[in-house]
């Protein structure tokens, strides 16, 4: 029999896990697309603040109209931000890499871009409010969530959703690396991409290609995160430093290595303010956005090639002669 | 005499006014991006630190000479009738209200530039996206901790400003948005000065070919840091001016799509590296934003729709255009201009 005061504490524990497993999910496919992307492009897409939105205002908004649980929707959030990513690419991004301007222009082409999506989903939402009297500003989809029973207490469904859609993200992205011949074009022309372009590879459809998976990811990225959190217009451009911290805490140029990267930053950023908050107060919790940031901060000042410069297989190996 | 509508003028008040502060932050950031070639992301950064300095350190400067209470006290519940009491007193006072603005200007420089100079230590290191994110960063960084320490300037509660302009009375807003304006006019002066002068073209030698300019002896290092300074006083400038305008200060509402990507796009619109282009590009801005809210009834979808929306498109569709169709903007960037040979000839001759 479990005491009042335990299951109140189990709640929590509960609480907090289930958040920092959804949370660190979606920023690590998000900050997936950043990488892919930007390695492909070398365009650090700034639209990917608006893409997520309107992630989480597809989910929203399917879920307001057809009803029933948001998990329907997810994939068609990531669809809709795939297509605003091949608008991006064919209207802007192409013709930019084209006339081969250096990173910054294409960083701020995205950035006008990303102001367009922003505008246009300002609209939207008036938009619902005035013709469907849908209240959109701010919305709360965790409340359609399920509820695992565990031990008297329950534990959200996104806590183990969003981790394993992380999961078949990370196996479908290395299938699509290693086993198709466009996956494996892709990596070529990320290492080198003069070197792909002379062995015939279409950098056009790799590029092209680029967007529609970091855009899908992007959408995905948010549809997931609307169920930890509250959905607003500015809610992608509030976290979009986040994403830019996982990808480059995974070293900029490896795809998993930003999955890894955004999972860290995430966790960092809920277990790390908790634990704070037990030893210097709970002040601490008001200041959480500015922990991945100063991660960032950190890790490009002091080892900008990130997670990827790890000798992964030298501290393998010791481990190994550590164990014999 | 013309006699002009009471909107009319309030509209063109608030056109001048978005222009001044606007001209001044943009050039701010136009010599670190057109002349020195960082890519500044953070330019909120100073221009809160400005802010920041009036509401929290002159405000305290004035109650501790006036003898009110300037310590934690100053912030919270007390602030209003702190404020109102020194705002009472400087209303009578024109010499200590204009002492209060220079020293306001001179301090928010001072503090600007230092942290400017901070700034130039990831500025040396790191290059392109890289810097970017993180002066990025930096801005955000900030913007959180003011947001929410609240011994210093009010946290989410914010702060009443002092109003040195108080002494004018009725002509209150003429006399500060002209003041904002002969500051914007003064900072474009000396911005052009400085970028005409040996050291302007030493900034665009170091920014087309670092290597170049160090083989002819720059020293590139003390160029960046030196413009740094500068760019961060100047900005730190326009956001204390600013708040002095606004008589209230809150972090949340100095974000970085205000005090960052709007200059940028002023600054890609008027033409990057080139000084009147940006004096161009804010007026343009500042006069279509200005427009848009006002004549909002006009447009068909705004019963639809609020018109700040169309504000981001519009800026949005301003970035993508000039980058696509004219990347270097309205006016382009010019050769330096340098004396004839002929006068310096005679300049030397004659000394």
């Amino acid at each position: 029999m479990l005491l009042k005061s335990d299951i109140v504490r189990l709640i929590k524990v509960l609480d907090l896990i289930a958040k920092t497993l959804a949370y660190s999910s979606g920023i690590a496919i998000g900050a997936a697309s950043i990488t892919l992307i930007y390695s492909t492009t070398r365009t650090f897409n700034f639209a990917h603040a608006t893409m997520v939105t309107w992630g989480f205002y597809i989910v929203f908004t399917m879920q307001s109209f057809l009803g029933g649980s948001p998990y329907y929707y997810i994939l068609f959030a990531g669809l809709f931000s795939a297509f605003l990513g091949v608008i991006l690419y064919l209207g802007v991004n192409r013709p930019l890499i084209k006339a081969g301007v250096g990173e910054i222009t294409l960083m701020m082409s995205t950035l006008g871009v990303d102001l367009i999506y922003f505008g246009f989903l300002g609209a939207y939402i008036d938009y619902l409010l005035t013709q469907y009297k849908i209240y959109a500003t701010q919305f709360y989809l965790e409340l359609y969530d399920f509820i695992i029973p565990v031990g008297g207490a329950g534990y959200r469904g996104i806590g183990l959703v969003a981790p394993l859609v992380m999961i078949t993200v990370i196996i479908l992205l290395h299938l699509f690396l290693t086993r198709t011949r466009i996956g494996i074009a892709m990596r070529a022309s990320i290492e080198n991409p003069s070197l792909a372009g002379l062995l015939g590879i279409n950098t056009d459809v790799i590029y092209l290609l680029a967007w529609v998976i970091g855009g899908f990811l992007a959408g995905l990225s948010g549809g997931l995160l609307s169920l930890t959190m509250a959905g607003y217009d500015k809610v992608g451009m509030d976290y979009i430093v986040t994403f830019f911290t996982g990808s480059i805490v995974g070293g900029l140029y490896s795809i998993f290595g930003s999955l890894l990267g955004g999972l860290l930053i995430g966790m960092g950023e809920y277990i790390g303010t908790y634990l704070l908050s037990l030893y210097v107060g709970t002040w601490i919790t008001t200041y959480r956005p500015a922990i991945p940031l100063a991660i960032m901060v950190a890790t490009l000042l002091l080892k900008p090639e990130g997670l990827a410069a790890i000798n992964w297989s030298r501290i393998y190996s010791s481990i190994k002669s550590l164990l014999r | 005499m013309l006699e002009i509508p009471q909107e009319l003028l309030l509209l063109i008040l608030q056109i001048i006014l978005n222009f001044g502060i606007g001209v001044i932050v943009t050039l701010s950031l136009n010599l670190e991006v057109g002349y020195l070639g960082i890519p500044q992301f953070g330019r909120v950064l100073t221009v809160l630190i400005g802010a920041v300095i009036v509401g929290g350190v002159i405000g305290r400067i004035v109650a501790l000479y006036l003898g009110y209470p300037a310590g934690l006290e100053y912030v919270g519940y007390e602030n209003f009738k702190i404020v109102s009491a020194i705002n009472s007193v400087l209303a009578a006072n024109p010499l200590l209200s204009i002492s209060i603005l220079i020293l306001t200007l001179v301090l928010a420089g001072l503090v600007g530039g230092v942290i400017g100079y901070l700034t130039a230590y990831p500025a040396l290191r790191l290059k392109e996206a890289y810097l970017g994110i993180t002066l990025l960063a930096f801005g955000d960084i900030a913007q959180i901790i003011f947001w929410n320490y609240e011994p210093i300037a009010g946290g989410t509660v914010g702060v009443n400003i002092i109003d040195p302009f108080r002494f004018t009375g009725e002509y209150r807003q003429y006399v500060a948005i002209g003041f904002i304006l002969f500051m914007a006019l003064l900072i474009y002066i000396y911005i052009e000065r400085l970028t005409n002068s040996p050291f302007g073209r030493a900034l665009r030698a170091s920014r087309d070919s670092e290597t170049a300019s160090r083989v002819y002896g720059k020293d590139i290092v003390r160029l960046r840091a030196q413009t740094l300074i500068i760019g961060g006083a100047i900005s730190a400038i326009g956001g204390a001016l600013w708040a002095l305008y606004s008589l209230s200060f809150k972090a949340i509402t100095y974000t970085r799509l205000l005090w960052t990507f709007y200059p940028w796009a002023y600054m890609m619109l008027g033409g990057t590296g080139n000084n009147l282009g940006i004096v161009l590009g804010v007026f343009l801005f500042s006069t279509l934003r200005t427009l848009i809210i006002m004549y909002k009834d006009y447009i068909p979808i705004t019963q639809y729709i609020q018109p700040a929306r169309l504000e981001y498109i519009l800026v949005g569709l301003t970035i993508v255009l000039v980058v696509l169709l004219r990347p270097q903007g309205i006016l382009p960037e010019k050769p330096v201009r340098t004396l004839p040979k002929k006068r310096i000839e005679r300049l030397i001759k004659r000394s």
